[in-house]
């Protein structure tokens, strides 16, 4: 214990980092998305669907890209921004620069929880304040956004959290850093890396400091939660009428449209445009140009390898995490007691840092695993070194998906459907694959759509579990990027973004068919 | 012949008796209602006909054979019924058509008669136009009416009607209710319907069975349960009865706890002693003789008035012709026709 202790004081920097750098994160967001979540949820700002969607797209992509991005934008020398403001203008190095990029990446949970709030908030109540003889911009900052805060805060926390799990970008800005910026993540993956009994000690000691967010951080939300419940709006069609801007809504448009272009479009930009250009930090014209870095790392053996092993892993992952999510869900109706034991089972590991899930699997399977049944039968469960550990933390990780999406669509669907095919004629198994499955399916697709683009473009627990020798998407983004040229890097990224917004396309167009959608 | 027999059926969700020692015979081709308030254990008696629920204890045997009692678990799949839920049921990703095939297809009827089978069950129904439409495409009285099909369309012997008019509005709920008595007179299907609707009842039975807390009260044609109930609780349920508990002193009821007091109809051989009375509203009088009681509401209802006097923590309701007088005024109320139960 008090070894840990000393351990832990050791560590010291790398704790008061994780800290820092999460509480700048979750503000930039909290800030960021305040007025934004008003100005796209509750007045008549132009462009207001384009701006949704440009908004909540950091969740789609992958953290690790919008920090190639950034990197790409405002590393000190080569930065485009610093090759046209000046060398040395911004530096995107550092504890500053990790909060800055987790705080763009985080800022849909913000507005998306924001978007929440504000709809569900009773528009009579401020109507009442208008009638009392409140200005519309004044009855907005003392009815309804002190109504909405509680939520905008939590999607704060979750930021919050989110940041104190990330590796790729902590690494990417952080390691190599002057001085570097080490947080717990990274600092675990070092101390991995270096193998050894103490150091392994040591790794196991920060898991255990940084998984103690979980659930403080989740305790805060629980708390904000309890503190907003708003009262749900009265009635239908009783939509929140909208603010109107008058005169400012030309600027104000054009403002969240210079932000959006800045925050969005130019990191992304950044990123394709270095995966044309012939070297990084050249100097820019057309003439340096190339698609040579595109023929050259899509074709090649090592990314096709990758991509391969990815969208086994991903897919099996997306179905097991599907599977397992409904009989999650199955039992939690079946059994009324048993049932909320296994879903909270399903559900915690969403919530524990890739990181630690990670390393306590490396622990957990170090040795190969033996069951002997009834004296005879033994199975021996050799996990270690093989890509079959990673299948097992993408689904542990992310079964709350499947779990959840299965309990809220079985929640939705009726369960005369199925009676009325027992007394029809068939059995229990056929009643539920003909009476409610098909009901279920839409959920299903999307939980499934989910998991496997989260796990193509997963780094964090990649990077610790692949065994040496093979490599996954995410782990040869995050080698390319910190050990070869970012050109590849940003070909790979690029591919991947055209990746996930095909896949996001497809969860569109699969989330209108869900139950309840329809009405 | 006897299509359902249910012998001492006993059902207890955790510790709550739902169904309490329920013995109740069907005869074949009869209309039975179960009727009474929510939580009676209708419904419940209906799902363990069906087969969704079993029986704590007791035996349920249907066309003499046991289908549940001890050791004896018939599914819901094997025991032939048709049934029609009150939330329809049907299932929105198959079209009419598809919905009303089901039971047959399970079967594995051959396409041609399935098809034509089909064709008619949706005709009895008056929804052949209907056939290839999806569910979200209906209205509540057609989804009703689909669901009714599906469960007709295999021929049960048995229909069971869990509320299937609760969910439809008042002209819809009229209209299903004459389809119900046609398709009745057609088939002769033996149907046992649930519901809390005394209207309903009355209206569709041969025979009602009014529930309260898990048992039995009454099981009578509907004339004479309306006619002669036999408990208060039948009374107030069936009839809208008013419910007076207190004590018979030589020909006058008076109230317990109460200074009211009412002089019996003549006809009305009373002992002395504790009892209850129930008398509908339309048997008591507003006139010059009887008892003085203070009106606090008169409900204008077109052909007729309700008066509303409070009488403790209850009110006394009274239908009669429509009077000009005012909340506050004094009336005099007289008892026309009443019956007495005796104190338990």
């Amino acid at each position: 214990m008090s070894a840990s202790l000393s351990m832990l004081v050791e560590e010291g920097g790398a704790l008061a980092s994780t800290l820092g750098v999460s509480l700048g994160a979750s503000g930039l967001a909290f800030v960021l998305g305040t007025p934004l979540a008003i100005l796209l949820f509750r007045t008549d700002l132009a462009l207001r669907g384009v701006f949704v969607a440009l908004f909540t797209l950091p969740s789609a992509v992958p953290p690790f890209i919008w920090g190639m991005g950034w990197l790409s934008l405002a590393s000190p020398r080569a930065g485009y921004l610093n090759r046209f403001f000046g060398e040395g203008t911004f530096d995107i190095y550092g504890a500053g620069g990790i909060a800055f990029v987790m705080g763009l990446s985080g800022l849909p949970l913000v507005l998306l929880a924001g978007a929440a709030a504000l709809r569900r908030v009773d528009p009579a109540l401020d109507e009442a304040a208008r009638v009392c003889g409140a200005t519309p911009l004044r009855a907005l900052l003392t009815t309804t956004l002190p109504l909405a805060l509680p939520s905008l805060l939590s999607g704060a926390v979750m930021v919050l959290l989110m940041t104190a799990s990330a590796f790729g970008v902590p690494y990417l800005l952080g390691v190599s850093a002057t001085p570097p910026t080490r947080v717990l993540t990274t600092r675990i993956y070092e101390l991995v890396l270096l193998g050894g009994e103490g150091s392994l000690t040591r790794a196991l000691v920060l898991s255990s400091a940084l998984v103690l967010l979980a659930p403080v951080a989740l305790l805060a939300t629980w708390a904000l939660g309890r503190a907003g419940r708003v009262r749900l709006s009265a009635g239908k069609g009783l939509s929140p009428r909208t603010l109107s801007l008058g005169r400012a809504r030309g600027p104000l448009s054009l403002a969240v449209g210079a932000v959006c272009a800045g925050l969005v479009l130019l990191p992304l930009g950044a990123v394709a445009l270095t995966s044309i250009q012939r070297s990084f930090g050249a100097e820019l014209s057309w003439e340096s140009l190339t698609f040579a870095h595109w023929t050259g790392v899509l074709l090649a053996n090592r990314t096709l390898d990758a991509a391969g092993r990815s969208l086994v892993l991903s897919v099996g992952a997306g179905a097991l995490v599907c599977a397992l999510g409904l009989a999650s869900a199955v039992l939690r109706r079946r059994f009324r007691r048993l049932g909320p034991a296994v879903e909270a089972l399903a559900v915690w590991p969403y919530a524990i840092p890739g990181t630690v899930l990670a390393l306590a699997l490396l622990v957990a399977f170090s040795r190969d695993v033996r069951f002997i049944l009834l004296d005879r039968v033994a199975f021996v469960l050799a996990l270690a070194h093989t890509p079959w550990l990673l299948l097992l933390a993408y689904v542990v990780k992310h079964l709350a998906l499947g779990a959840r999406n299965s309990t809220e669509a079985l929640a939705q669907v009726d369960v005369s459907l199925a009676e009325a095919a027992r007394v029809s004629g068939a059995g229990p198994v056929r009643a539920f694959v003909d009476a409610l499955l098909p009901l279920l399916r839409p959920a299903l697709l999307a939980a499934f759509v989910l998991t496997f683009l989260v796990c193509v473009t997963e780094i964090t627990m990649s990077v610790l579990l692949i065994p040496a020798g093979s490599e996954v998407l995410g782990t040869l983004l995050f080698e390319l990027q910190s050990y070869a040229d970012p050109a590849s890097a940003a070909v790979l990224a690029c591919a991947l973004v055209v990746l996930v917004l095909l896949g996001q396309g497809a969860l569109a167009g699969v989330r209108r068919r869900l139950p309840g959608e329809r009405a | 012949m006897t299509a359902i027999a249910l012998e001492g059926l006993e059902k207890a969700y955790g510790t709550t008796p739902v169904v309490r020692g329920l013995t109740l015979e069907v005869r074949e081709g009869e209309l039975v209602t179960l009727l009474g308030p929510s939580g009676c254990g209708k419904t419940t008696t209906l799902r363990m006909i069906a087969g969704l629920e079993h029986p704590d204890a007791g035996v349920i045997r249907m066309g003499g054979e046991v289908v549940a009692g001890p050791g004896i678990r018939v599914p819901p799949e094997r025991r032939g019924l048709g049934m029609v839920f009150q939330s329809y049921a049907v299932w929105p990703h198959r079209s009419v058509e598809a919905n009303v095939a089901y039971p047959l297809a399970l079967q594995g009827m051959p396409k041609a008669e399935l098809a034509s089978r089909v064709r008619e069950a949706l005709r009895w129904v008056r929804l052949e136009a209907l056939a290839s439409r999806m569910p979200h495409a209906l209205s509540g009285g057609q989804l009703q009416r689909v669901a009714l099909a599906r469960a007709l369309v295999a021929g049960p012997k048995v229909l069971l009607l869990d509320e299937p008019l609760s969910n439809l509005d008042a002209a819809l709920r009229e209209e299903l209710r004459a389809e119900i008595a046609a398709l009745r007179a057609r088939l002769g299907t033996t149907m046992v319907f649930v519901t809390h609707d005394q209207g309903e009842a009355l209206a569709l039975s041969d025979r009602i069975a009014v529930m309260n807390l898990g048992v039995i009260e009454q099981l009578d044609a509907p004339e004479r349960l309306y006619r002669e109930p036999g408990t208060p609780f039948v009374a107030s349920f069936v009839g809208g009865a008013n419910v007076l508990t207190g004590e018979v002193e030589q020909g006058v009821f008076h109230c317990a706890g109460l200074p009211h007091a009412f002089v019996l109809p003549p006809g009305l051989h009373a002992r002395n002693g504790s009892a209850t009375l129930v008398v509908r509203p339309e048997d008591l009088e507003l006139g010059a003789e009887g008892t003085e009681l203070p009106l606090s509401a008169r409900l204008f209802l077109g052909h007729a008035a309700e008066y509303r006097f409070p009488l403790g923590d209850t009110l006394l309701r009274a239908v009669g012709p429509v009077l000009d007088v005012r909340p506050g005024q004094t009336l005099r109320v007289r008892v026309r026709k009443a019956r007495l139960f005796g104190a338990e």
